[in-house]
């Protein structure tokens, strides 16, 4: 196991942790923490969970403090022992992150195109047009399977309604 | 009616056609999933979500089934020929299993494997038919407080036993908690915690989470330290079929994987992990020939494989008699019933009887197809894994949006994905269990009302949360498992600084150090 100095310390972490905590204090304020029938309000349990947050952070600090490390979970394909490797997890974020911009004015089949090359290429892959037409032909096809099964998925390329 | 007759009665809704038809969908879908890596029953049945709109409440179970047990043979196959187990249940099926198959008994384990998931999955759903109706009977005698306790012991349960670290496990829960408030407080109608957005007055959908967590997160995190190398399969050779002495060594582990998987699957305290554990390290310490562990003993394959399939059957027990769910599999099952606006429980027996004997006589169905899908066909179900990893991933990632955008298409749940896809990965990197998220948020509205029911008919006096014995001993037990083992070693061990490791981490929980 790779010794971690303490600068490698995730405070963060515990920080997230503390944080949701208070964000569900701050909202069950202004809730009420009572009423008159059942002597608790819809406040009360969103208290418990935010006190339970901050204390537990605050435990995951500690220790953290105590230099606790933290090993990757265990994955299939994944070499856990290894650094991130910062290129490929960005273009595999950027890859989650594009229907928030492609969905609505793109549709799903080009919006499934773009994903399954950009997951591909953060796999290594290194045939960008070959999976863009996977990933097109993928997205039309699961567009006409769910369409038949009376699932929607948006307009087919919004785009066209332009012209 | 006798339980007997509500079965065939059950059996007459699974012969059906469409439902011969889901079942068999179910097996296949499950196995294919059970095989490939990234995506396990509970991911698969929650990006199935949007078809339920158009299924038959039983159909859609039917399938749903198929995929719990499809996925529980699947994920052996590739354990014992690529030393890739698909499914966490499968990790001890791989120590020998892939062992036997690279000496060439490949064949003989694939067998030992199939034949003891289905004596294990069968003898496991003639218990879950004769111990399901008593359990219900008896859940009409729970008062509001004792499935409170429940609850509460279930949440301290998952997270102590799944993961490495108690505490991570318990903040994982608590955040599924704190997801789980967000939307409209179904007793008084108020908004919680939506800051006045419109799109979170629905709460946070349970399906987003979980394909999330799962898919997303996976894919991110693979992707940042994907490996180059491959693993080779190990061909098909050697004799093909088990001999007298195979027989011989199998039987009696799959009776004890099947002993050990069904109660622990029945428990609240989760999943088709621990019995595997323990069933290998039972037929360790029992087998005649304990020097061939680890390098190919056959008892190592059949009695976890039939633990795994037992304890399959085992966790609709809780789920299907209190709506309890134990893993993330049954949690998601438990949200699809909610979408059917059907509430498991005792009651589900009685108003819904023709689609909960249904589903049980479809469980002896899928068996009997899942055997004869997966013994003769294991060397094409291996070709699957030919799809080579870049787009294997890219084609989860299309799914996982088709089971997202296919909710509502509606940009924020794209939102969503995205941010949880991202807790997902930071929870990879940091090894924290990502289930009990799960498990949270979808039981802790549950918890609420319950405690809210319970507060109400006592009119506000808390002491009725120990009121009753069940309840007492409930919240007794679920207090000792959380103080009990640190306090146990502080007193053992005076002073040594506990690190955080759980004392009831199961023998392999923690292969990576």
């Amino acid at each position: 196991m790779i010794k971690r100095d303490a600068s490698m310390r995730p405070w963060w972490l515990p920080g997230g942790v503390v944080a949701f905590g208070l964000v569900l204090l701050y909202g069950a304020a202004q809730l009420g923490q009572s009423d008159n029938y059942s002597r608790i309000g819809p406040g009360l349990f969103v208290t418990v969970i935010g006190i339970a947050l901050v204390g537990l952070g605050i435990a995951l600090a500690v220790q953290i403090a105590r230099g606790m490390s933290f090993a990757p979970s265990d994955s299939e394909g994944a070499d856990t022992e290894g650094p991130t490797k910062l290129g490929p997890f960005l273009t595999a974020v950027a890859a989650t992150a594009a229907p928030l911009v492609l969905m609505q004015p793109a549709g799903f089949p080009v919006t499934a195109s773009v994903v399954f090359a950009g997951v591909a290429r953060a796999f290594g892959s290194t045939q960008p047009f070959f999976d863009l037409a996977i990933g097109a032909v993928l997205g039309v096809l699961a567009w006409f399977f769910f369409a038949w099964l009376g699932v929607n998925l948006g307009p087919f390329f919004p785009l066209l309604k332009g012209f | 009616m006798s339980t007997f007759e509500l079965l065939m009665q059950g059996f007459g809704v699974a012969l059906q056609p469409i439902n011969l038809l889901m079942a068999f969908i179910g097996s296949v879908l499950g196995t294919a999933i059970g095989v490939l890596p990234g995506i396990g029953p509970a991911l698969t049945i929650a990006l199935l979500m949007p078809v339920t709109t158009q299924l038959e409440p039983a159909s859609a179970f039917i399938m749903f089934a198929g995929i719990l047990y499809g996925a529980m043979y699947g994920g052996s196959t590739t354990s014992i020929l690529l030393n890739t187990p698909g499914e966490s249940g499968s990790m001890m099926t791989a120590l020998e299993g892939n062992q036997m198959a690279r000496r060439g008994r490949g064949a003989a384990a694939l067998a030992t494997a199939a034949i003891g998931s289905f004596i294990a999955g069968t003898i496991g759903t003639i218990l879950l038919s004769f111990v399901a109706p008593s359990v219900s009977e008896l859940a009409f005698i729970f008062g509001p407080q004792d499935y409170f306790a429940l609850m509460i012991l279930s949440f301290t349960t998952i997270s102590v036993v799944l993961g490495n670290s108690r505490l991570r496990g318990m903040i994982a829960v608590t955040i599924g908690l704190g997801l789980g408030v967000i939307g409209i407080d179904a007793q008084t109608g108020q908004s919680r915690m939506t800051f006045g957005s419109l799109d979170l007055l629905d709460g946070i959908p349970f399906t987003i989470v979980l394909v999330s967590l799962f898919a997303v997160g996976e894919i991110m995190f693979v992707a940042s330290r994907s490996l180059a190398r491959t693993e080779g399969t190990n061909p098909l050779k050697g004799g093909i079929w088990m001999t007298r002495e195979d027989w011989k060594r199998s039987w009696k582990p799959w009776l004890r994987g099947t002993a050990l998987g069904f109660p622990i699957g029945v428990l609240p305290a989760g999943g088709s992990e621990i019995p595997t554990f323990l069933s290998y390290a039972v037929e360790k310490r029992l087998s005649k020939h304990p020097e061939e562990f680890g390098s190919g003993a056959i008892e190592g394959v059949a009695g976890p494989e039939a633990a795994n399939n037992a304890a399959a059957a085992g966790i609709l027990v809780p789920l299907l008699t209190l709506g309890l769910p134990t893993s993330a599999t049954s949690a998601i099952l438990l949200s699809a019933f909610q979408g059917y606006g059907l509430q498991p429980g005792p009651l589900l027996f009685v108003n819904n009887a023709q689609l909960v004997w249904g589903l049980i006589a479809s469980l002896y169905i899928g068996n009997l197809m899942l055997i004869v899908l997966n013994l003769p066909l294991a060397g094409v179900w291996v070709r699957l894994l030919m799809i080579p990893r870049p787009q294997l991933y890219a084609g989860i990632m299309i799914f996982a949006l088709v089971g997202v955008w296919g909710l509502s298409t509606s940009w924020f749940d794209l939102l969503l994905m995205f941010l949880m896809g991202l807790l997902g990965f930071v929870m990879r990197v940091y090894d924290f269990p990502t289930a009990p998220v799960l498990i949270g948020l979808i039981l802790g509205p549950m918890a609420e009302q319950q405690l809210r029911r319970a507060l109400a008919i006592s009119q506000g006096d808390p002491s009725t949360l120990v009121a009753t014995p069940i309840s007492a001993s409930l919240l007794a037990i679920a207090v000792l498992i959380l103080v009990g083992p640190p306090l146990f070693r502080y007193l053992a061990g005076r002073g040594r600084p506990a690190r955080g490791r759980s004392a009831l981490a199961t023998p392999d929980s923690n292969p990576a150090q």
